[in-house]
Formats: C-alpha cells, sequence, structure tokens
C-alpha cells in the first residue's frame, strides 16, 4: 500500500487518487523504490528509482495502482468487472500482464522494456507531464570552490531561505507531483541543515539526492549523518586523477584530496555514488588517467558533461568543440567498460556536431522545464540549475503558473532550436542541443531585458 | 430523378461508427483532414464500404495506434476485410476490444504519430442484411452516416465525399436521394455513372466536419435486388416509433413480450453505466523502428530458426558470385575469385566459414558466424522499438510476397521472387506459400539458381517453349540472358526443398547448434549487486539505461540530463 495513503485510505476504491503515490519493493535483485504518479486525466507516471520513466494509460494506472496496493488478483478482477465492460479473461489476463511488467520494471536486475517486455516505444521527449521528475534545490550560492567554468551566475551571497521554508517547498514539490529531490548549490553541504532536510524528504516519500564537490563529505560522521537521514545517492565532481589539475580547475588548494576522501567516505557509507568529470581542455589529456583512477576508487558510475555555457562559463574559453567529443567519448566508453562502470553522458548536443546516440550514450537533449527544473535558494524557480530566468517563486506562486509560464513552455515546445533543426530527422530527439548555447535566441523581449538585467 | 421526403421512407439507418481505441482519454486531439467513402449496393444485396480517411494527429498529442471501426452488422467477416495505413497493408485486423460490434485496426510501426498525417483505407465486403424496403411501392432504400468522432478529440472541418454506387442494372429515371441531415448544405449530389456501369450519386462538401452525424440516403427499385436481400420494416418502424418509447407501456401491460424487452433494456442500461475498456498501455521513450536491417538481420531480429538464416546468407553469397554449390550431399561450397565487392561483415566470416573442409570445424565456424550476427542485430537494437521493429520487417515481407503475386507475367513473377527472395523467406509460411504461389504456369529460373542447386537446371528452352529473356534491348542494348525455365510446381518444389535440404546440411543438429549460439548471445543474468538497506541496482537518477540491461533506452524519459554536470 501506498506509504503515504496508508493511514487514510481504507478499501482500496476503483479510482486511484490523484497524486503521487511512493512504494518500496524487495525483490531478489535488491530494494527498488517507486513512485507512481496519478495525473488527472487518470494516466499515470511510474518511476522506478528515480531512473526509469514508463508512462502508463489510464487502465494501466489502474492496474499498476491496484498492484502496488497489494490487491490480489481475484481482488483487482472484481473491481475491473465492476467499472469496465470487458470479459473477465481479458481483464484477468491483462492485469496478470501488466503485473508481470511492473514486477520487471521493479527488480533493479530486471528484464529490459525495450528489449525484453516490449513496451510501446515513445518518440523522445514527447511526453508532456504536469511537473518534473526532478527538481534539484539550490540551496545555496555560497561554495567552498571557485571553479573558473562554474554555470552559477548568481552572486555568493544570494538572498537563502530558511530551513522552514525548504520544508514548504519540499512540501508543494510533493503535492505537485515531483518525487525526486536533488540538493545542489553552490554548494549544498554548507547549509548546516541539510541532513534535516533530506529526512523531511525522505519521510515524504522522496527519492534524495547530493551534487557537491564532496570536500564536506571527507569527514566520514557527516556523511553518516546524511546517510542516517535516508539520502538515496550523491554525486561528487573530480575534474581529473591528478590533484594539481583538479585544484587548478576549482581554484581551491587542497581540494582534491578532501574530494578524493569524499569519494571514499560515501561508498564506504553504502551511498549510491556516481562521479561527475567536466571535459575541459585542461583535463580532456588526462581523460583515460581519470576514468582508470574512478575505477580504482571503486566508483561503479561515472559522468561526463561538456561545458555549460551559463555563468563563468559562458566565458571561460576552456570549452570544447562539440566536434571534438567523440574521441574523448570513445576512450571513456572503452574505460569504462573495460572496469565494468557505467557511463552517463549529460550533455545536449547537436546532433549534426556529436551525435551520442550513435556513440549508444542514449538519447540526449534538453529536459529543462520538462523532467527537471531547479529552485535558487530564494525559492524562486528556473528551468534547470544553469539557466538563471525564474519563471516565478515556489513560496508565493502556484504550481500551475510557474509550470506554465511563457519560458516553461518555449523550452519544451523547442523554441530556441534554430530553424534549419526543423528539417532534420535528429531534431526530435536532439532537439537543436542546449539552449545556453545557443546565444541571442529569447521568447521575447521582456524576458530578454530581465535575462540581462538579472545577469548584470 | 426526383428528391422524396425524408419521412416517406423506412427508418434503416447505417451506422458506422469510428472512434479510436483511447477516445475515453481527453488527450486525443487530431483534425480529420479528409474522408471519402463510397458505398457499394451489390446486386447480391450485401454492401461493400470503401472508406480513405486521412488524420493528422496533433502535436501534443499522444500517437493513433488503433482506429476502430463500428459495424453496421453484426454478421461480417473479419477475412473479407482489407486495411492499409499510408498505403502499408494494416496486418491487425481483428474484433475491438474496446467497441461492441465494431472491428479494430492496428497500425503498429505505422502509427500515427504526434504531428503527423496518416492516410487509413479500409475495404468491407459482404455486409448483409442494410438494404430495407421503402414506403413507395416496390421501392429498396438505405442510408448511411459516415463515421463521426466527439467533437472534444476531432476538430478543424474535413473534406468529405460520400458516393453511393446503386446495385447494377438501376435505371437513370428510377433512383430517388434524400436531403442530408446534420446541416449539409442544400443542394442536389452529382450523378453519373461509375466505371462500371451503375449510377453514382456523390455528394460532396469541403468544409464537413469530423463530428457531425450526417446522414446520406437513397431509394431505388428493389427488383434489382434478390427479394431476400431486401428487409421489411417492423410495425413500429413503419410507425415511426422508437422501440425504446414503447418498452415502458409493454412492462405495464404485463405482456411476456414486454417484460423481455424490459430485461433487455435493463441489461443495455447496466452496460451503458460501465465504462468501455481501453486496453492498458505501458509506453517508454525510446527509439521507434530500426530501418536498415538487411534480411538476414530482419530474420534473426524474428526469431527465425538459425539454420533458415545460414541458408539465406548462404543464398546472398551465391546471388552475389561470391559462392557456388559444388555439391549438394554432402554440401561443399567453392568460394569465387575474385571477391565481390559490397560483401557485409557475415558474408565474409560466412565465406570463410563455410568452406572448410573439416566437418567440425565448418560447424563451429558456423556457430561463431551466428554469434556474431546475433550479437550485432542486439547492438544495432539498442534503445529501437523490438515490436515496432519486428512488425516493420513483418510488413516488408508481406509487400514482398505481394509484389510476386501480383506481378502480370511469369516473366516478372519470377523476377521479382529472385529481387525478394531473401525477404520472403523470412516467412514462416515460405514452403507452402512457394508452392501456391507458383502452382501455375512457368518459372524462370535465376542465373544464379545453377550455383545454388546445380542438380535442379534445366537447360534452356528444355520444356519446347521460347526461353524469354530479361534486360533487353529496350533497357539499353545487349545484357540480354536467355533463361532456362522450369513448370512452376517443379520450381516451387525445388526451392523449398532446396532450401530445406541446405538448411539440414549446413547445420546437422539444429537443437544443438542453437543452445551453442544461446549460451553466449542470451546468457543468464549476472547476481545482482545488493545495497544493504538501499535501493541496488539500477541507481538512481542517471538514465543511460537502467537494470541489468546495457541499453540506451531509457535515456531519453529520464531526468538525467544536466544532472549536475558542468560544476
Amino acid at each position: 500500500m501506498s506509504e503515504r495513503s496508508r493511514q487514510e485510505a481504507g478499501q482500496p476504491d476503483t479510482q486511484p487518487p490523484v497524486g503521487l503515490h511512493a512504494y518500496t519493493r524487495q525483490s531478489s535483485g535488491g530494494q527498488s523504490r517507486l513512485h507512481l504518479r496519478v495525473e488527472p486525466d487518470g494516466r499515470g507516471l511510474l518511476l522506478v528509482n528515480a531512473d526509469r520513466a514508463v508512462h502508463l494509460n489510464p487502465t494501466a494506472t489502474l492496474m499498476a495502482w491496484m498492484q502496488l496496493e497489494g490487491l490480489s488478483e481475484a481482488q483487482a478482477v472484481a473491481q475491473l468487472r465492476r467499472r469496465f465492460r470487458a470479459p473477465a479473461q481479458t481483464l484477468r489476463q491483462d492485469f496478470q500482464n501488466i503485473r508481470f511488467q511492473i514486477d520487471e520494471l521493479a527488480r533493479p536486475d530486471g528484464a529490459c522494456p525495450i528489449h525484453a517486455l516490449s513496451l510501446e516505444v515513445m518518440a523522445p521527449f514527447s511526453s508532456e507531464p504536469l511537473a518534473p521528475y526532478r527538481m534539484d534545490l539550490a540551496l545555496t550560492y555560497r561554495c567552498n570552490n571557485e571553479c573558473p567554468h562554474c554555470y552559477n551566475a548568481r552572486p555568493r551571497d544570494f538572498a537563502e531561505v530558511g530551513a522552514e521554508e525548504w520544508r514548504t517547498i519540499i512540501d508543494r514539490l510533493w503535492d505537485a507531483g515531483v518525487p525526486h529531490i536533488c540538493f545542489t548549490g553552490g554548494e549544498a553541504t554548507l547549509r548546516s541543515d541539510l541532513p534535516d532536510l533530506v529526512g523531511y524528504a525522505e519521510a515524504k516519500g522522496q527519492i534524495t539526492g547530493l551534487l557537491t564537490n564532496g570536500r564536506r563529505l571527507s569527514d566520514r560522521t557527516y556523511v553518516a549523518a546524511l546517510a542516517a537521514a535516508g539520502l538515496d545517492h550523491v554525486q561528487i565532481t573530480l575534474e581529473s586523477a591528478e590533484p594539481e589539475t583538479h585544484d587548478r580547475m576549482v581554484a581551491s588548494r587542497g581540494a582534491w584530496k578532501q574530494t578524493v576522501g569524499g569519494v571514499r567516505n560515501a561508498l564506504e557509507a553504502g551511498l549510491f555514488l556516481m562521479t561527475n568529470t567536466t571535459l575541459l581542455a585542461e583535463n580532456a589529456g588526462q581523460i583515460r588517467a581519470t576514468l582508470d583512477f574512478l575505477a580504482e576508487l571503486g566508483v561503479p558510475t561515472v559522468g561526463l558533461n561538456a561545458l555549460i555555457h551559463a555563468g563563468r562559463g559562458r566565458t571561460v574559453g576552456s570549452g570544447l568543440p562539440e566536434g571534438d567529443l567523440a574521441p574523448l567519448l570513445e576512450i571513456a566508453r572503452e574505460r569504462t567498460a573495460h572496469h565494468g562502470q557505467r557511463l552517463i553522458w549529460y550533455t545536449p548536443t547537436q546532433y549534426c556536431n556529436f551525435d551520442p546516440v550513435q556513440m549508444e550514450l542514449g538519447v540526449k537533449g534538453c529536459t529543462a522545464a520538462r523532467y527537471n527544473m531547479c529552485v535558487e535558494p530564494d525559492g524562486g524557480v528556473i528551468p534547470c540549475q544553469s539557466y538563471y530566468q525564474q519563471v516565478g517563486n515556489l513560496l508565493r506562486d502556484s504550481w500551475e503558473s510557474i509550470w506554465n509560464n511563457e519560458l516553461c513552455l518555449w523550452l519544451r515546445q523547442r523554441g530556441y532550436a534554430p530553424e534549419a533543426c526543423n528539417a532534420c530527422a535528429f531534431f526530435s530527439e536532439c532537439g537543436g542541443g542546449c539552449p545556453l548555447s545557443l546565444r541571442g535566441v529569447r521568447p521575447t523581449d521582456a524576458m530578454r531585458a530581465e535575462r540581462v538585467t538579472q545577469e548584470g | 430523378m426526383r428528391r422524396i421526403s425524408i419521412r416517406a421512407v423506412a427508418l434503416v439507418v447505417l451506422v458506422a461508427a469510428l472512434g479510436f481505441q483511447a477516445a475515453a482519454a481527453q488527450s486525443y486531439s487530431f483534425s480529420l483532414d479528409r474522408v471519402t467513402v463510397d458505398v457499394y449496393w451489390e446486386a447480391d444485396g450485401t454492401t461493400r464500404l470503401e472508406y480513405l480517411m486521412t488524420f493528422t494527429n496533433d502535436a501534443f498529442a499522444p500517437a493513433i495506434e488503433y482506429v476502430d471501426i463500428g459495424m453496421p452488422t453484426p454478421n461480417y467477416d473479419l477475412s473479407a476485410i482489407a486495411a492499409t495505413i499510408d498505403g502499408n497493408p494494416i496486418l491487425h485486423i481483428a474484433d475491438s476490444t474496446y467497441a461492441d460490434q465494431a472491428i479494430e485496426l492496428g497500425l503498429g510501426a505505422d502509427s500515427i504519430r504526434p504531428g503527423q498525417t496518416g492516410t487509413v483505407q479500409v475495404v468491407i465486403r459482404g455486409l448483409p442484411n442494410l438494404i430495407y424496403a421503402g414506403d413507395d411501392e416496390g421501392y429498396a432504400s438505405a442510408r448511411f452516416s459516415p463515421n463521426y468522432y466527439d467533437s472534444s478529440l476531432v476538430h478543424g472541418s474535413t473534406d468529405m465525399t460520400v458516393t453511393f454506387h446503386l446495385p447494377p442494372g438501376v435505371q437513370p429515371a428510377e433512383p430517388r436521394w434524400y436531403p442530408v441531415s446534420g446541416g449539409w448544405p442544400e443542394g442536389d449530389p452529382a450523378a453519373y455513372m461509375d466505371p462500371e456501369g451503375r449510377i453514382a450519386y456523390q455528394w460532396r462538401n469541403p468544409s464537413a466536419n469530423g463530428y457531425t452525424e450526417y446522414e446520406f440516403g437513397a431509394a431505388f427499385p428493389a427488383s434489382y435486388l434478390p427479394s431476400a436481400a431486401v428487409i421489411q420494416p417492423s410495425v413500429f418502424q413503419r410507425l415511426n416509433i422508437p422501440i425504446d418509447a414503447i418498452m415502458p407501456c409493454l412492462c405495464f401491460s404485463g405482456l411476456a413480450a414486454g417484460f423481455v424487452g424490459w430485461i433487455l433494456l435493463a441489461v443495455r442500461m447496466d452496460r451503458r453505466r460501465k465504462l468501455a475498456y481501453l486496453p492498458p498501455k505501458i509506453a517508454i521513450e525510446g527509439h521507434g523502428i530500426k530501418r536498415g536491417l538487411t534480411a538476414v538481420e530482419a530474420a534473426v531480429l524474428l526469431e527465425t530458426p538459425l539454420d533458415r538464416v545460414l541458408t539465406m546468407i548462404l543464398f546472398g553469397v551465391v546471388k552475389k558470385n561470391a559462392a557456388r554449390v559444388v555439391s549438394e550431399d554432402p554440401l561443399t561450397v567453392e568460394a569465387l575469385t575474385p571477391e565481390p565487392e559490397g560483401l557485409l561483415d557475415y558474408e565474409k566470416t560466412f565465406l570463410a566459414g563455410i568452406t572448410l573442409t573439416d566437418a567440425r570445424k565448418r560447424q563451429s565456424a558456423l556457430q561463431t558466424v551466428t554469434i556474431d550476427l546475433v550479437q550485432a542485430v542486439q547492438k544495432k537494437m539498442k534503445g529501437f522499438s523490438l515490436r515496432e521493429t519486428k512488425d516493420y520487417y513483418r510488413s516488408i515481407m508481406d509487400k514482398a510476397w505481394k509484389q510476386v503475386e501480383e506481378a502480370g507475367t511469369p516473366e516478372i513473377k519470377s523476377q521479382k521472387f529472385e529481387e525478394a527472395l531473401e525477404w520472403t523467406m523470412l516467412d514462416r509460411d515460405f514452403d507452402d506459400r512457394t508452392q501456391r504461389t507458383f502452382r501455375t504456369g512457368p518459372v524462370y529460373v535465376p542465373i544464379w539458381w545453377g550455383n545454388f542447386r546445380p542438380s535442379s537446371v534445366p537447360s534452356t528452352g528444355s520444356t519446347g517453349r521460347a526461353a524469354p529473356s530479361i534486360g533487353g534491348a529496350g533497357a539499353g542494348g545487349g545484357g540480354r540472358v536467355s533463361l532456362p525455365h522450369l513448370p512452376g510446381a517443379d520450381f516451387a518444389a525445388a526451392m523449398v526443398t532446396g532450401v530445406q535440404n541446405t538448411a539440414g546440411r549446413l547445420v546437422t543438429n539444429v537443437t544443438s547448434f542453437t543452445q551453442g549460439v544461446t549460451r553466449t548471445t542470451n546468457p543468464p543474468p549476472p547476481p545482482a549487486v545488493r545495497t544493504a538497506g538501499r535501493s541496488g541496482g539500477g541507481g538512481f537518477g542517471g538514465g543511460g539505461g537502467g537494470g541489468g540491461c546495457a541499453c540506451a533506452c531509457a535515456c531519453a524519459g529520464c531526468a538525467c540530463a544536466c544532472a549536475g554536470g558542468g560544476r
């Protein structure tokens, strides 16, 4: 039964309540966290470990909910018969199929949804959710690193709301149907209330993650506090295996040692850990050594991305042309495959320059204001953590007004893409690349003016 | 021709209601750009419907995957229905799981995706009992309403054309038409003789819409139909009294008939309280169809027996003049030199393996070829829809057969078969269908046939008939090749036995061969890594595919992009 609705629900009705339902499943492959988001029109979104999203039509939503709530097959079929004009045998078979598919999707070692389960395949980015799957909470823009390539465009002393307001924000995100929260910054670990906020979100049923430079995680006690609060995953940025390169890239002497200590402590604490490395001119030549080093540390998942053209990243000048990425990613694929690691490539690119699908890195397009957004330290919401233009404030504005803000719609409709992209066969997947790299294209003059003002 | 009052005919309405399976979901949104309906009132009293409907799906709407078509009678025959989507055959035609007395067309790989346009053509033959006796003595009449949709689903204008083709023999002065209901512009329909010499009434309105029930009608002398084909209306219908209206009276009067009617009515009402059933569907973001696979790769995808797959490869290399069969039993294959250009990787490794003389080594090499091929296909399929891709290649196979079967002359039929041979071999019914297709008429044996079955090559013109040729002077001069030919049945038998025997000699024990392949290509999953007290395996929010599969399928549908990178 849904952890959220267990208290108030009696005998389940034949209609799943609209909103977010959280479940924990234990299987032979390990434990899984599932979120079933029921939309007002009856459709559903099932997120498995905040990692795999599948879309359910109203009947599948109902059946999935019945299964996750623990109804027996006989109970489910009886309720379905009362609701639908269909033979019992059909309902039984369909329920069995859905139950099998959900079970397989929920298992960490379950069948591939496309190869083995033959789920219907939708075009990439064709779903129109009513809320993102993940919200980044930038608790503060303060940071103990000073990366010259950082995408942060805000001043370090940007206004911050207190823990109580953040709890309200977390409440509102749950109500909006956001199952996954990532604490970020700046450097989120500089906020002393981080463990409390992690615990608060976990208690609601959300999956929590931390995006960090890892320096504070060199303190075992602090890592233990985060783990005790229920933190699910950590992403630590490590720019190089070479301490000098890393320290230079983050402009902080001694940072590498603390970051690597953080990696070790997170692994030791059993947190799900991945690292991230930004491929820039300074560290591109060390990619092989860096990946080998991460393997030595025992890092199971490695993330890579290119420069984000925001904040200091707009002018740093160390970004690599998209056309130069392929050989680096070839090395990364080879090394991670050799070490048995999982490789994740993040950056949306124009596929005519760099095609991640061709390199078997998956479909990568901009997901800002579609699958993820970001809340700034003052409660303002921005399309992603690098797109510094607020579309509302979670402490003041309704979720609908934020989600349907003109900028959000424009991003979801790929309004930023160059006109030439419309004729391209790859456009539905590539979406024109990262909007931030396409300077000069903005939805309205007013927004452009606001952006200029905010960025100074 | 004269116009008559709508009240002058019996209340006989043929309604073909069409809806999408997911019509209950409010998110569907489309325009119905064009509807053309030809209604043939046939001489035997049956009706043939030919629909052509062009849909444009809205960019934000889900894909249209199924089209349901309500049938005017429960006595329809599924085998008498054919449909296409954008010219591609619709293979899934079945009783609707969504609506009563309806069929469903599964568009499969050709589903109409958001922002796209698709044209559905449906031909329904042999619909019985749809023509009723009219009030005018000796006349039969029929009404017809084209499909219409809930106005919340369809928008925009529809260029609609409805044509009645009256029974053969009806004379120009005899038929009548009725005014079209539903706000259709007033005016006479166009009347003309159709190519079959039948009188046709045609109504057209470029500004119609897809949500109004328009009703068309015509009457013609019943004498042109078998008398049993014209149904006499009931007393109530003659009096123009709706049957529902009289049910309560009958119930209260205590008549047995009325009681039965009441029960039936109650059942109907109960059915109405329940919702129409929309089958459950789970979807994931990813790629759709993987195009560009070769027939051999498609065969792997379609899980064709591996001995058949190897036979297809052998066909391929023989056709490319890269090899020839020296002996059929035992099978001995010789590589030809120089090696032609354009051989595929699996063809090259196959050639290297098949030409080995040591039987055990050859078997082992062919197993390696097969493993590599299966793994290559698995890699190519990463992130693409297995189901849609399978449907796609089945449709290619079907098209290949159709081209062969519909060829007008033996020469063209032989040529088409040669061109499409590998695709037709995907068919599990290949043996029987080959025999059916080539039962009659001569077959002109392909040039390479002698390199595949040296024992069954006839001499040119062996039956005494003039040998035909292909690539004649009209096509540029020169290159004319006289082809040997066989009676169709002989060729079919030779082809089928050739494939069977070759397969059997390529792989002596299919079961152990297949097991040897699948042990490598489909190993049992490795034990999962457990993380005590935490979610395991798949990780969190990373994308890039989850679970134990390296498939890139889930990437688009998760929130992994830019998850904290760039810092």
